[in-house]
């Protein structure tokens, strides 16, 4: 069995990295690049060459391209020691058009462009704009090498990065932080160094706090393994598509904080979260009053509950009054076919099935927003109301669904033989039913129930929209109209681990409740 | 013998009673007597016994007759009276007080001064051609693809493993690439929906033939020496009739339903169909006196569904040869 397991989730991770090269493949070759840029504000101001290297920036950090300016890797060069600092200066003086270049220029854009046209890169030269000899607003000279990424290679980044171990290296070598090193500590300085309260706090790592405790649940958090399913861009700027999910939403929640400087404010920065931010201290007055390095970058607190939080509990509240209006629905239509409730069930299950669902959830939206109940959500004001619309609008079609499959199950096992032998035998209808027949038109619908709770996590597009649930459901969509390729494969690669560890719970669950199915090949 | 004949006349026996001699006839003696049975005429004898079903038959003509005819009757024109704000947002009554009575204006005007019920009719031509086309490649390809999958255990292992891949990607995505990389015409709608939409149609048609593949009359069949392509279309077929219709049923309309769901995220046709436009007039929802710009559209799409669903459900009812009794 265990191996039997093994052998299916490791057949649904091959088909998980396929489907994320499919995706890679649609949004990063098909879709056109210039898109990214029709609602830009920048590019539009931005002229000639300006504007040719800031289109190549911006494709660089929606993935789309490695992008290396000459200036960019002079910097780099004096880092790295191999030119000083004067040397760069005379060399980053680049002449209107190439010739122009005096000697120690072309000496090094020699050396540039032979580096990156050795590595596969495109190098560019763009001649100074001038209008009246003067060079042009935007018309500097520019000298930069591009490569699109190829896929093979986004892959493996991507699945290499996926999950990643915090160290005390992470922080650049080369910078000094003072000792590098984990701390374990009793008393938590955020909490004012009194509160008995155990951390792990890092010194060269990413995360300050690397094991902490807190009032929120699960009380212990862990910031060492962090998962990164892929980086937003504009949904949500530099978090990463999990993160967007838990994150809580809305209002700001203040409270006093002691800040390490032992700076005290109402804040709603969330000091266990820092993370380290190179050069942060030093370029900002603000923060050298509260901070004493480089930890500054913080994540707030607010006072709403996270994107999948709404829409797990709306999914599983939904999904579990759908099973229990369902389930009896679909037994009592078998049992008393061609009645009244059957016929009324299935007029029920025809609308279902053949009405946009679009059409009845703003049915549901009209009648229930008539009757005095909340239709818009409100993420800081909330009351529990406004959950029952979207509840009521999630579960209706799945009970109607739930009612057809069920009734169509029993009435196909009500003309099998043992039923006609249990009858034969004496026992009432009423056993036949709960006993024999339930039983086994159940296995099918067994097997949907890990998926419906797993489902949950993901979100109802429409209902989320139609309600304004700020929910998991819209990720997608809005990933889309944004343009925003990290979060798009994060979605993906969210939905696909879903769907194929719910069909492999499914499948066990379905042997744990009928003996008959078995995935073992022993006993076959 | 003559005597004895003569003998019974003598009885009083009329003539026509009389037993008299038959020849013996090659012909005849091959006919094989048995009641007159006709699959189409017993499937349309069984679908109009149901009464509702003529009603529905009647509805479903009158929306193809206003769908595709009317629209070339009338001369319609969603701008005509954009300069006039006092066409803009009428409810029926004032609408009709406006411009006199026409069918055009009995469901009111819309944001351009556009008449609603005009409106409807272009769209949901649009919307009803897109369903139609796109269920009938799905459904040609599915079957054929299905068919296929399902006999060669070969070709299932294959198809599986591209089953589950492809049943990952979500569905909205691709479309949305698709309909973003490609401008969102009728076409490239038609070929989002259909890429990878055969898929589920092939993967039904595919459990159907396993079921009934190794059916013992199959298994006889095929002892007997008939070659496959045979088994498919004389034995197997026949069966599936009932099934692909009422696939066909619940095709139709998912696709209207669908056409209306990728509308309202954004991501439908640049054309005036059904979904755009209950996606357009959404905000008319809850302005006071707007609404018959939403619901007109929200309910024709709805009677559209459900008419295909149920003509369809019934005549794959009525295809079943069960039934036939």
């Amino acid at each position: 069995m265990a191996k039997y397991i093994l052998k299916r989730f490791i057949h649904g991770l091959i088909s998980i990295v396929i489907v994320v090269a499919i995706v890679m493949v649609l949004i990063y070759t098909l879709l056109d690049r210039m898109t990214i840029f029709a609602e830009d504000e920048v590019y539009r101001k931005l002229q000639s060459n300006a504007k040719t290297t800031y289109t190549y920036r911006r494709w660089q950090d929606y993935g789309y391209l490695d992008y290396v300016n000459y200036s960019e890797w002079l910097t780099a060069q004096v880092r790295e020691g191999n030119m000083d600092a004067e040397t760069r200066e005379a060399a980053s003086k680049l002449g209107r058009k190439a010739e122009d270049d005096d000697e120690v220029v072309a000496k090094y854009v020699q050396e540039f462009t032979d580096y990156y046209k050795s590595k596969g890169f495109n190098v560019e030269r763009l001649k100074a704009v001038t209008s009246r000899r003067k060079v042009a607003a935007g018309g500097q000279p520019e000298l930069f090498a591009h490569r699109d990424r190829p896929l093979s290679s986004r892959l493996i980044e991507y699945f290499s990065s996926i999950v990643t171990i915090d160290t005390i290296h992470y922080v650049d070598e080369e910078t000094d932080i003072g000792e590098r090193g984990l701390t374990f500590t009793t008393h938590d300085p955020v909490y004012g160094g009194e509160k008995f309260s155990p951390a792990i706090i890092g010194n060269g790592t990413k995360h300050k706090y690397l094991l902490y405790f807190n009032d929120r649940f699960p009380y212990l958090h862990q910031n060492l393994i962090t998962i990164n399913l892929g980086t937003s861009y504009s949904v949500n700027k530099d978090h990463d598509v999990l993160e967007t999910m838990l994150q809580t939403q809305g209002e700001y929640v203040t409270k006093q904080m002691t800040f390490p400087t032992n700076h005290t404010e109402e804040s709603a920065d969330d000091l266990h979260t820092a993370t380290y931010l190179a050069g942060s201290l030093a370029g900002s007055e603000m923060l050298q009053t509260r901070f004493v390095d480089d930890y500054t970058n913080t994540l707030t607190t607010k006072g709403g509950r996270s994107k999948i939080a709404f829409s797990f509990s709306i999914g599983i509240i939904a999904s579990i009054l759908a099973y229990a209006l369902g389930l009896p629905l679909g037994v009592f239509m078998a049992r008393h076919k061609d009645g009244l409730v059957d016929k009324l069930g299935t007029f029920y299950i025809v609308f279902i099935m053949s009405v946009p669902s679009l059409a009845y959830i703003f049915l549901f939206k009209a009648i229930g927003g008539s009757l005095g109940l909340p239709t818009t959500f409100d993420v800081n004001h909330g009351t529990t109301l406004m959950y029952v619309l979207p509840i009521v609008s999630l579960a209706l079609p799945s009970v109607a669904n739930l009612m057809k499959w069920l009734r169509r199950y029993m009435i196909d096992q009500m003309n099998s033989d043992y039923v006609k032998f249990a009858r034969s035998g004496g026992l009432s209808e009423n056993e036949i039913f709960a006993k024999h027949i339930l039983k086994n038109a159940a296995i099918p619908i067994v097997h949907g129930i890990p998926s419906t709770i797993l489902g949950a996590l993901t979100g109802a597009i429409i209902t989320e929209r139609v309600y304004t649930v700020p929910g998991t459901g819209n990720l997608l969509t809005q990933a889309i109209n944004f343009y925003d390729n990290g979060v798009i494969v994060g979605v993906t690669m969210f939905y696909g681990l879903l769907s194929v560890v719910s069909i492999i719970l499914g499948d066990v669950l379905m042997s744990v409740v009928d003996p008959r199915i078995s995935f073992s090949n022993e006993s076959r | 013998m003559k005597s004895e004949l003569k003998n019974l006349k003598g009885l009083g026996v009329p003539e026509e009673e009389l037993f008299s001699f038959v020849e013996h006839s090659d012909v005849e003696a091959e006919k094989i007597t048995a009641p007159r049975y006709s699959y189409w005429q017993s499937v349309f004898r069984v679908f109009f016994r149901k009464k509702i079903n003529i009603i529905m038959l009647g509805l479903l003509l009158l929306i193809i007759l206003f769908a595709y005819v009317y629209p070339t009757l009338i001369t319609y024109d969603r701008y005509a009276n954009i300069t006039d704000s006092s066409t803009k947002h009428l409810m029926p009554a004032a609408a009709i007080e406006k411009f006199g009575f026409s069918l055009s204006w009995i469901l009111g005007a819309g944001g351009s001064g556009e008449p609603t019920f005009d409106t409807i009719w272009v769209g949901s031509q649009i919307s009803i051609s897109l369903a139609l086309i796109c269920a009938l490649i799905n459904l040609t390809i599915g079957i054929l693809l299905g068919a296929v999958w399902g006999f060669s255990k070969k070709v299932d292992i294959i198809m599986m493993e591209v089953y589950n891949t492809i049943a990952n990607i979500p569905y909205v995505l691709l479309i949305s690439v698709l309909v973003l990389t490609l401008t969102a015409s009728f076409w490239t709608m038609v070929f989002a929906l259909t890429v990878t939409g055969w898929l589920g149609v092939a993967y039904f048609i595919r459990t159907q033939v396993i079921i009934i593949r190794d059916r013992e009359y199959n298994l006889a069949s095929k002892c007997l020496g008939t070659p496959i392509s045979r088994i498919a279309v004389r034995n197997i077929l026949p069966f599936m009739t009932s099934v692909i219709v009422t696939l066909a049923a619940t095709e139709v309309p998912s696709y209207i339903s669908y056409e209306v769901f990728l509308s309202y995220i954004g991501v439908g046709l640049k054309d005036m169909s059904l979904g755009r436009l209950i996606f357009e007039a959404e905000p008319a929802m809850v302005t006071n006196g707007w609404q018959f710009e939403f619901w007109s559209p929200v309910v024709v799409a709805s009677i559209i569904a459900v008419v295909l669903y149920v003509v369809g459900q019934n005549l794959g009812d009525a295809s079943d040869p069960r039934t036939h009794m």
